[in-house]
């Protein structure tokens, strides 16, 4: 088994940019110690419609309300951080809030690795001995010698798909074949009874046991932390 | 008198009812949205068993109006059905409760 850089297409070297925007990188970094609720309002907020920031202060109360940490406190300063950027993101029209949800997942999920592992790299490919090479990158890899990992990154559940899945696992196999362990895995920016109902329907004869599913409120998980 | 848990949770899944509508022209997810509709009714309708006397917490029936509101102003089918996922987890943190 051994990793290999991808060679970018079209489509990588314009999402290249938006994975390097500055946006990103604030928001991964503010998400990384998020608590779980505050990356719900993320989620809640880059996808909505109201950019007005009154009314996601008032969907929030655990993070806004009497009983939140006052203003000046970091926790609240974080919410408040974390708020403006989801609007930041909400407000660059369909088609790049799309595209800047996807790459926050990817930069949050590289940076939650990191802190417990590595080298951790974007956009790398598989190779196996005697097996053609997906066409896919995987999203994350960690590159580690007898612990090595992959992880497809999702905005949300519905990007769960079977081709996706079988990758994974495809992957996981071929490591096996070669007498090496292989880590799969999704990291879903989403609830996580919705990542499991879509799974089970999108598996198709993948055995779940291989592959690791980390949601929304679980992703302390990936640096090795207790969700918080 | 203040809401209840229960009234409040009531009102979430009236909401997410009306996501489920919007959505419903994404004729290819229709199971998707059916085994969305399933596992958060189920999980709406557990909070409401175990807490549905209690008073609302403050601030959850204010956090309810938004939602609605947000809700309500949701036309694109696609992104309803992402907030059948997002919609019922806010409501429950407004109650302090575990998605």
């Amino acid at each position: 088994m051994r990793f290999m850089e991808a060679r970018p297409d079209g489509r990588a070297v314009v999402y290249a940019h938006i994975q390097s925007d500055p946006l990103v990188l604030r928001a991964a970094e503010l998400l990384a110690d998020a608590s779980t609720t505050q990356r719900l309002l993320a989620r809640a907020a880059m996808n909505g419609e109201s950019t007005d920031p009154g009314r996601w202060r008032t969907m929030f109360p655990v993070l806004f309300g009497r009983s939140a940490p006052a203003p000046g406190d970091p926790v609240r300063d974080r919410s408040e951080a974390i708020l403006g950027i989801a609007l930041e993101v909400a407000d660059r029209g369909e088609q790049a809030r799309s595209q800047f949800r996807g790459a926050i997942v990817e930069a949050l999920t590289e940076r939650l690795l990191a802190e417990r592992s590595g080298p951790v790299r974007r956009e790398r490919r598989i190779l196996f001995d005697g097996r053609p090479a997906e066409i896919h990158p995987y999203d994350i890899t960690v590159e580690r010698d007898g612990a090595a990992e992959a992880w497809d990154c999702k905005w949300g559940a519905r990007g769960i798909k079977g081709d996706v899945v079988h990758q994974l696992d495809d992957a996981r196999r071929g490591a096996a074949d070669e007498g090496e362990r292989l880590v799969v895995g999704l990291v879903v920016f989403d609830a996580r009874r919705s990542c499991e109902v879509r799974l089970v329907r999108e598996r198709g004869p993948v055995a779940l046991e291989g592959l690791k599913l980390v949601a929304l409120e679980g992703l302390d998980r990936l640096a090795g932390r207790r969700p918080a | 008198m203040p809401p209840t848990v229960a009234d409040v949770l009531a009102r979430a899944r009236a909401a997410f009812d009306v996501l489920a509508a919007t959505a419903g022209p994404v004729t290819d997810e229709l199971q998707y949205l059916a085994d969305l509709e399933t596992v958060w009714v189920a999980r709406l309708r557990a909070v409401a068993e175990a807490r549905g006397a209690e008073p609302a917490p403050p601030g959850a029936e204010a956090a309810i109006d938004a939602l609605e509101a947000e809700a309500a102003a949701i036309t694109d089918p696609h992104r309803a059905i992402d907030w059948m996922s997002t919609l019922p987890q806010v409501a429950l943190a407004a109650l302090g409760e575990a998605g």
